[in-house]
């Protein structure tokens, strides 16, 4: 026998077929029509709270989180961003007059600037298109195979569990002009060497990163794969689809979601590079040539005591970078929410 | 799938394998030396070159027990917290439809994007001086307390389950909580096992922000000993290089122990005949 | 939907600013100069210098019951700023940190950080006292101290005797005082094959590397000059230049690294010489090593030798309440018996006037840092003010890629960093 749930004004009836009917008959229907419930009111449109307000509920610890934690330091940044401002000891009485655009200028007007940005551009450009494509590739490979699963896994995943900072001796021993790849590639190594390089300074470290985080993508790949049905595959097979064309067919279909997820998240963190710049290149490479923009913010605003030019450039960052995700999202994403 | 592409498909992840490991067997290998060899010869281990005295050297220095407790407690923290509110969040917002939802999506994609180095100090100021959190687990805790990348991909794990599931047991009246323990949850272990594992790697790797928090030098996490190990006292060490490298291979071995053991949630649940069924 | 969203946007934001608004104050007032209590200190983590600052404290703490000093070790190296400039922020600074770069000092002063050590009634009196005319150049524009001048690890020229005669070369006197000289002996050494590189300063871009390799070299040949006298650049002259194509030319034939080094290069071999103070005496103790100041153009004797100071100060914090006993501790710990315990435990050079003939004993027992107790005389410092740093950024900018990789004209690269650096100790 049916019971009505203990939550709150839990609506009897899913969301779902009712969703499904609203879009294709486009008549709005109220509240709970679509499925007999027993003794529910009908309510408004949507409801004060929405159909399930258990669901600002359950968000709630997050949001207060969010606010606590992010919302302060994020808006003071913004507030920073426009002010002639330095951080003080408490009590300390100074003057930060409001200047508008002017940091914004200052800061956009800096070749070093315009540059990290370039720099992060070409690093994008390496690093994303590499990581959907080999991740996935892998995955698909890693979920395949018979033998020796858990040591591949883990093989691929180890570079993402250490520490950057331990890491880089190694790359950094290994890359260096006498060292163990140039002695492999013979004549073939560039000069000057990799990470000194103006051209290869940045791909280097693209492949660095796309090489350090990949184990990250391939473990959400795999998740992802897990629910991709295994009729659907078995249906191509019998239609006489080969591996290739059944990877194309089902696979990538059905693991958008998280390749939207993939593109998401590895732009983001493409953009707010920090750590590998600072580490490899000790400081933005030759000639500025492996600076980023966080690596900028952090030299102006950390060292050099410019909060205010800092926050300017990283309020444009946080834009460009929102603009990129939704772009990302309203192509590869289809459908989502 | 033929033996000639199964061999293939062999052959690809082995090279892809060996390269992926192999700085890493290089960190092994050189955190085991007496001198730093970088000879290509010197990737084989010698017998004449073998030594452990690299770990006590960064032992006695820097009490690789205590980081690693305190990178423990750290780490912990924030997976409860991620584990239980991440889900929550998660789960809303795939799920539920409620007021506010798309804001919270939001949120959490911003959250991401902003760069930490913009707001370290006006955090520092909250926590360390209104909130008054200094050298203390909870405000190390604190800003990372809910990984907000976790709660993206929850709520992408939860999406991909069939909607007709939640809907047969809506008809027959389960609440949404029930939904979520009973039902919801047990499908998406494979996401659960990659969303522990994901979160595990942020506060155990962070360095910036436990330095800054703790001055006490008995509550840093071993990632800010080893970082100011390298940059400050590795010099005075027989071997920097031997050293600095044990205090990586000590800092990675839990993690790397933690994924061989829990790398095989990863199986599937098939999701497809609890739909049928 | 769409209003909703903003709606709640909003609300977040207007949450956040309120969280702005109360954001706590309330910093020392003025009776905090003469208030007596426990009070925190920290030093860095060198080995030795946490050796003599546990010391200290001990040896006080035993004699003032009253006024315990708690000591801690802080990070030093590239993240020592961060630290102390968060926690002046925060308000939770400690009374004295032994370990304030004199670069930071005009930041942290800006910020109101720091305490003016002048205001003490015997302030500036006991500074002079003790640095004699060393002090003048750790004062701000108005004369004050906001710092007191501590120690100094005198830049000279570390060179590897066996290396040196293994290539053929006198390891006694070695030919390392012109630059001439300096390039052909590093020739000799590179051909011979003893070393890769003949010296190999870090050529990474991080704001302090210049104090190694540009620095100490400007010092020498201009006699005593630093980056910035008077407000304006001074580098962009004739001494500069020279300097800079010296270094040039060590890059361009291959003698100098261009790459970073992981580890210490001298330490290591790698490198037959290095640049760097007497704190390195005790990473080179596997290393026969002679040391000699840093060279000329055309030569200059020892006894006239400027070079770089690398000082390590002591600052006094705003958010200290008990400004009188970390007067008095700091009188204490840079007394001649503390500094003579600091030289002898750590091997760096107190601040101090007279020096080599206050403990004589000490380098007479210890001859191989006589040579560094003569040159401590003799150094310059970072140019001072609240944009200290963004000047030393924007000469490595120009270092960087004019001299350690060649790209770009010399002259004009040092002409364009000195008229930024004019822009910058302008807006002082």
């Amino acid at each position: 026998m049916s019971t009505l749930s203990a939550g709150p004004a839990t609506p009897a009836a899913g969301g779902g077929p009712e969703e499904a009917h609203r879009a294709s008959s486009g008549r709005p229907r109220p509240g709970t029509a679509g499925s007999p419930g027993p003794g529910r009111q009908p309510r408004g449109r949507r409801g004060l709270l929405g159909k399930n307000p258990l669901g600002l509920l359950f968000s709630a610890p997050y949001l207060v989180f969010v606010l606590a934690v992010f919302a302060y330091p994020l808006v003071y940044a913004v507030y920073i961003a426009f002010h002639d401002y330095f951080f003080t000891a408490p009590g300390a009485v100074v003057d930060r007059p409001f200047v508008g655009l002017e940091n914004f200028v200052t800061a956009f007007t800096d070749p070093a600037v315009i540059r990290s940005f370039g720099n992060v551009g070409v690093f994008l450009v390496i690093n994303v298109p590499l990581t959907v494509v080999l991740s996935m590739v892998l995955a698909t490979a890693l979920d395949k195979v018979a033998h020796f699963r858990g040591f591949l896994r883990v093989a691929f995943y180890v570079p993402y569990l250490t520490a950057s900072v331990a890491v880089v001796a190694v790359w950094l021993f290994l890359f260096n002009g006498s060292g163990l790849v140039n002695q492999v590639l013979g004549p073939l190594a560039p000069t000057p060497s990799w990470l000194i390089n103006s051209a290869w300074a940045m791909p280097s470290i693209a492949l660095f990163v796309t090489w350090k985080q990949l184990g990250f993508y391939i473990l959400l790949y795999l998740a992802a794969l897990q629910n991709v049905p295994k009729e659907l595959y078995e249906a191509a097979s019998s239609d006489g689809a080969g591996p290739i064309r059944s990877f194309f067919a089902v696979t990538v279909p059905g693991v958008r979601p998280a390749t939207v997820l993939v593109l998401l998240v590895s732009t983001v963190t493409g953009a707010n590079l920090f750590t590998e710049p600072y580490l490899l290149t000790g400081g933005g490479g030759p000639n500025g040539a492996s600076t980023s923009p966080v690596l900028l913010m952090y030299q102006k605003g950390i060292e050099q005591g410019n909060p205010d030019q800092a926050a300017a450039i990283g309020v444009v960052l946080v834009i460009l970078v929102l603009v990129i995700a939704l772009l990302q999202n309203r192509f590869a994403g289809g459908k989502e929410s | 799938m033929s033996k000639a592409q199964t061999t293939l498909r062999g052959v690809v992840l082995a090279l892809g394998a060996l390269a992926f490991l192999f700085p890493f067997y290089y960190m092994v290998i050189g955190s085991l030396q007496t001198r730093p060899d970088p000879t290509v010869a010197g990737a084989f281990p010698h017998p004449s070159n073998i030594t452990v005295e690299n770990y006590a050297a960064i032992d006695s220095r820097i009490g690789l027990l205590t980081g690693l407790a305190n990178s423990g407690i750290f780490t912990v923290g924030v997976l409860a917290c991620t584990l239980v509110f991440g889900v929550l969040v998660g789960y809303a917002l795939a799920v539920l439809q409620w007021r506010g939802r798309g804001v919270t999506f939001a949120l959490a994609l911003l959250v991401q994007v902003v760069p930490f180095q913009l707001l370290i100090i006006p955090l520092y100021v909250l926590i360390a001086r209104n909130y008054g959190l200094s050298d203390n687990y909870l405000g190390m805790i604190l800003p990372f307390a809910i990984n907000s990348t976790a709660v993206i991909v929850f709520r992408q794990y939860f999406l991909q389950l069939p909607k007709e599931l939640f809907e047969a047991a809506r008809i027959d009246g389960t609440g949404e909580f029930r939904l979520l323990w009973d039902i919801a949850l047990p499908l998406v272990r494979p996401a659960l096992v990659t969303a522990l594992l994901l979160t595990f790697i942020g506060p155990w790797n962070e360095f910036l922000w436990p330095f800054l928090i703790t001055k006490e030098a008995s509550m840093q996490p071993l990632a800010v000993s080893l970082a100011n190990y390298i940059s400050n006292v590795a010099a005075t060490a027989a071997n920097p290089f031997g050293a600095t490298l044990a205090g990586a291979v000590v800092l990675a071995a839990p993690v790397v122990l933690l994924f061989i053991v829990f790398q095989r949630y990863f199986i599937s649940t098939d999701v497809g005949s609890s739909v049928k069924g | 939907m769409q209003r909703r969203t903003a709606l709640i946007g909003a609300t977040v934001l207007l949450a956040g600013l309120g969280l702005t608004a109360c954001s706590g104050g309330g910093g020392g007032g003025g009776d905090a100069l003469t208030a007596k209590g426990p009070i925190t200190i920290w030093y860095s983590n060198n080995e030795s210098e946490v050796a003599w600052g546990k010391a200290t404290v001990e040896a006080w703490n035993a004699d003032h019951p009253d006024e315990q000093v708690k000591g801690q070790e802080i990070p030093a190296g590239k993240s020592s700023e961060e630290v102390i400039g968060a926690a002046i922020t925060a308000g939770n600074a400690p009374c004295l940190v032994y370990n304030t770069a004199p670069s930071a000092v005009g930041q942290f002063q800006k910020q109101g950080g720091l305490v003016d050590l002048s205001s003490f009634s015997d302030g500036a009196e006991y500074i002079e006292d003790r640095s004699g005319d060393l002090a003048e150049q750790y004062q701000d524009a108005d004369g004050k101290y906001y710092q007191l001048p501590w120690k100094s690890n005198p830049v000279m020229i570390f060179y590897n005797k066996d290396l040196f005669t293994k290539a053929g070369l006198d390891a006694e006197s070695p030919a390392l005082s012109t630059y001439d000289d300096f390039l052909a002996t590093s020739k000799t050494l590179v051909d011979a094959g003893v070393s890769d590189y003949a010296i190999h300063p870090a050529p990474t871009s991080e704001f302090f590397q210049s104090q190694f390799d540009f620095m100490p070299l400007y010092a020498a040949e201009t006699g005593g000059t630093g980056l910035v006298e008077d407000g304006k650049a001074t580098f962009a002259d004739g001494a500069g230049e020279d300097v800079a194509t010296f270094w040039r030319d060590l890059y361009d034939q291959g003698l100098a690294g261009q790459e970073q080094y992981t580890g210490d290069s001298f330490a290591d071999g790698e490198a037959a010489m290095s640049i760097v103070g007497p704190w390195a005496v005790n990473v080179y103790k596997d290393v026969n090593w002679g040391a000699v100041p840093v060279p000329t153009k055309d030569g200059t004797s020892p006894e006239d030798t400027y070079t770089f100071s690398d000082a390590k100060n002591v600052g006094m914090y705003t958010a200290c309440e008990n400004q009188g006993t970390a007067w008095d501790f700091l009188k204490y710990s840079t007394s001649e018996d503390s500094d003579r315990a600091l030289l002898e435990t750590t091997g760096q050079m107190p601040i101090r006037t007279d020096l080599a003939t206050t403990y004589a004993d000490y380098f007479d027992a210890n001859p191989s840092y006589a040579l560094f107790g003569d040159q401590a005389a003799r150094t310059i410092e970072v140019p001072s003010g609240p944009n200290t740093v963004a000047e030393l950024q924007a000469f490595r900018d120009a270092w960087s890629s004019s001299v350690i990789f060649g790209k770009g004209d010399v002259d004009s690269s040092l002409k364009d960093a000195a008229s930024k650096i004019d822009e910058l100790a302008a807006q002082d």
